[in-house]
């Protein structure tokens, strides 16, 4: 049981501080655009790369949300009728459900490791002016489809905990779950 | 498997699942993979990752977090409050001034940001205590911050608008031209309804009395709060409607002009950013991977050929091809109450638009209508995140009943507005005409 308490918390760990880190990237992209649009009309010189570099971090900065996401409960979802049921009967739902979740996170993991290892055995560039590599954004889909598959697993053992009351997950461990995710 | 069978299941296990909770990101990729597997195969799949690695280098979706950044940081500035304090001094005199007040206050925030959140908490907050203390109505201040909340989506820039030319193919700028007018017909349509409302009713929205409505002086010198405000919004709209920058572009500078806010009114810190940054990723995340999911969602939804079977359908509709859009309009009005609005556009726009387009409407036209029924889904019940907002930060004595209640005139004053914009389609097309 103490195995299963450790992988929950370190995997919820994990995902909340590569979220974190990856959070600032948008600060880059604020940066990079606006450098751009400086260039190109103050010293009339517009770049090749601020714009393609941007683009790449966005990939990595969207794919890479995830698992963070699922560990802060982010993930938007309607809860009219679920929020009637008593947090056992949402558990016994939630694990029903997940079927889903894993139908589609296991089918991403599959074909995007395929792509990245297409990708990473050739060193594939973008053969833009520019030309960067575009492999380590790649590998980025099947890391970011696998942190959140990690962290759905992590939810799986929650529920599987509240609903049959075993002992290895307590609910209070984890106030923030309570705050949802931002809405637009 | 006749394919009635197979697209009633579709949209079944859709609604099924949606309904128990499972987030809607997760019910569309599960769903559409599952329903992929059986028509086109296991290997279909492959197309929809090679989708979702385009959606993840698009330019234009970067606009997407560079607006929600600058929107979560004007927020935390005092941009907000000393807007009250200028149109509480103008209008505070007018019967029914303080709820117009908080209404061009809206616009303004909606004109900067491009998400409906900020401008309902910064309202809420500050617009709603003052209303209530000098004896306006309960649901006409609820009221009016839920529908002025609203207009961030319609008057660009907007997320909504980004996210509807990304479906559709039509220019962002276009887009965000076309929300203009609409916004200030809206607008002004709300003050109209308030005017009326407090001429005849008196005790809803009464005059200030003359002594808290400042002199002249107090009058232009708070006219100061106004400035920052309109160098931002001419900062991102003036960039992208004189053809500067691209939207994206625009969204940057707008980030660049709310840190020069947020460093005149002394917040700029590392907190700030760092707060900023988070709720931008969490907010950017949760759309993105709906969008990751709408890939395979359309993928599946074309496997099954059930286009024809839809616009069959459609074409059973009486009224001819006003008759479809009016029923679209509707089916996506009583969505709106129950799904977020970026799922109920990644679910119906694949279905929705090449019907409008074959019927010969403007998709810039339909998408401004979709935009406000949108809107107007952000403020029915249940389902409508400005009224869980507003429920999060009104003191503890208003229920969620009473905020249900105040939306009831407004919405009606939109679907009016709405109704409008049909019958005078030019009141949407005629900026996207003249910039482009």
């Amino acid at each position: 049981m103490r195995a299963i308490t450790a992988f929950m918390n370190g995997v919820t760990r994990l995902n909340k501080a590569i979220g974190v880190g990856v959070s600032f990237l948008v600060f880059a992209m604020f940066v990079f655009i606006l450098l751009e649009v400086f260039l190109r009309y103050a010293f009339n010189s517009p770049t090749v790369w601020t714009n393609e570099l941007t683009q790449l971090l966005f990939g990595v900065y969207a794919v890479l949300s995830g698992g963070y996401l699922m560990a802060y409960r982010g993930h938007v979802n309607v809860d009219l009728i679920y929020s009637m049921f008593g947090p056992r009967t949402q558990a016994a739902i939630d694990i029903f459900t997940s079927i889903l979740f894993f139908i589609f996170t296991l089918a991403l993991l599959y074909f995007g490791y395929d792509m990245a290892t297409e990708s990473v055995s050739s060193w594939e560039t973008s053969y833009s002016a520019w030309n960067p590599p575009i492999w380590p954004v790649k590998v980025c889909l099947p890391v970011g489809a696998g942190l959140l598959l990690l962290q759905g697993v992590v939810k799986l053992l929650e529920d599987i905990a509240i609903a049959c009351n075993l002992s290895y997950y307590k609910p209070e461990d984890h106030p923030e779950h309570d705050s949802k995710g931002e809405q637009l | 498997m006749s394919i009635e069978v197979l697209t009633l299941l579709f949209f079944g296990s859709l609604l099924l699942f949606v309904f128990l909770g499972l987030p809607l990101a997760f019910v569309l990729g599960g769903v559409s993979v599952v329903f992929l597997y059986f028509t086109w195969g296991f290997d279909s799949f492959y197309m929809v990752s090679s989708q979702i690695w385009s959606t993840m280098g698009s330019f234009t979706l970067v606009a997407i977090p560079l607006f929600v950044y600058m929107a979560m940081i004007l927020e935390r500035t005092g941009v907000a409050r000393d807007l009250y304090r200028a149109m509480h001094l103008w209008f505070g005199g007018l019967r029914g001034g303080l709820a117009i007040g908080t209404l061009m206050i809206c616009a303004i925030f909606a004109a900067m940001v491009g998400i409906s959140g900020a401008a309902v908490v910064a309202m809420g907050t500050i617009a709603l205590p003052a209303m209530l203390e000098r004896g306006y109505d309960r649901s006409m201040c609820l009221g009016v911050i839920n529908t002025g909340g609203g207009w961030g989506i319609l008057i660009p820039p907007s997320i909504m608008m980004i996210l509807y030319a990304l479906i559709s193919g039509v220019s962002v700028g276009k887009m965000f031209a076309a929300g203009i007018l609409p916004g200030i017909l809206l607008m002004v349509l709300t003050a109209i309804y308030i005017l009326v409302r407090s001429s005849l009713q008196p005790h809803l929205a009464p005059a200030m009395p003359p002594e808290e409505r400042g002199t002249l002086r107090d009058k232009l010198l708070a006219l100061r709060s106004v400035a920052l405000p309109i160098m931002i919004v001419f900062m991102v709209l003036g960039s992208i409607m004189g053809g500067i920058t691209t939207p994206t572009e625009a969204a940057a500078m707008g980030v660049f002009g709310s840190l020069i806010a947020a460093a005149v009114y002394r917040k700029l810190d590392f907190a700030l950013l760092k707060e900023a940054s988070i709720r931008t990723f969490k907010l950017t995340g949760m759309i993105m991977w709906i969008l990751f999911a709408a890939h395979a969602f359309s993928a599946a939804y074309q496997s099954m050929g059930a286009q024809a079977l839809i616009e069959g359908f459609m074409a059973q509709i009486p009224g001819g091809p006003w008759g479809v859009i009016i029923a679209m309009m509707l089916i996506t009005f009583l969505l709106g109450m129950v799904l977020d609005p970026v799922g109920i556009m990644l679910i119906t726009l694949p279905v929705f638009l090449p019907i409008v387009e074959s019927l010969g409407f403007d998709p810039i036209w339909f998408g401004i209508l979709f935009v406000i029924n949108m809107e107007i889904g952000y403020m029915t019940p249940p389902f409508g995140f400005n009224l869980f907002y507003l429920k999060g930060i009104v003191p503890p004595d208003i229920t969620m009943k009473d905020i249900y209640k105040s939306v009831i005139p407004f919405v009606i004053v939109e679907i009016i507005g709405l109704v409008l914009l049909m019958i005078f389609p030019e009141i949407v097309t005629y900026l996207p005409d003249l910039f482009f």
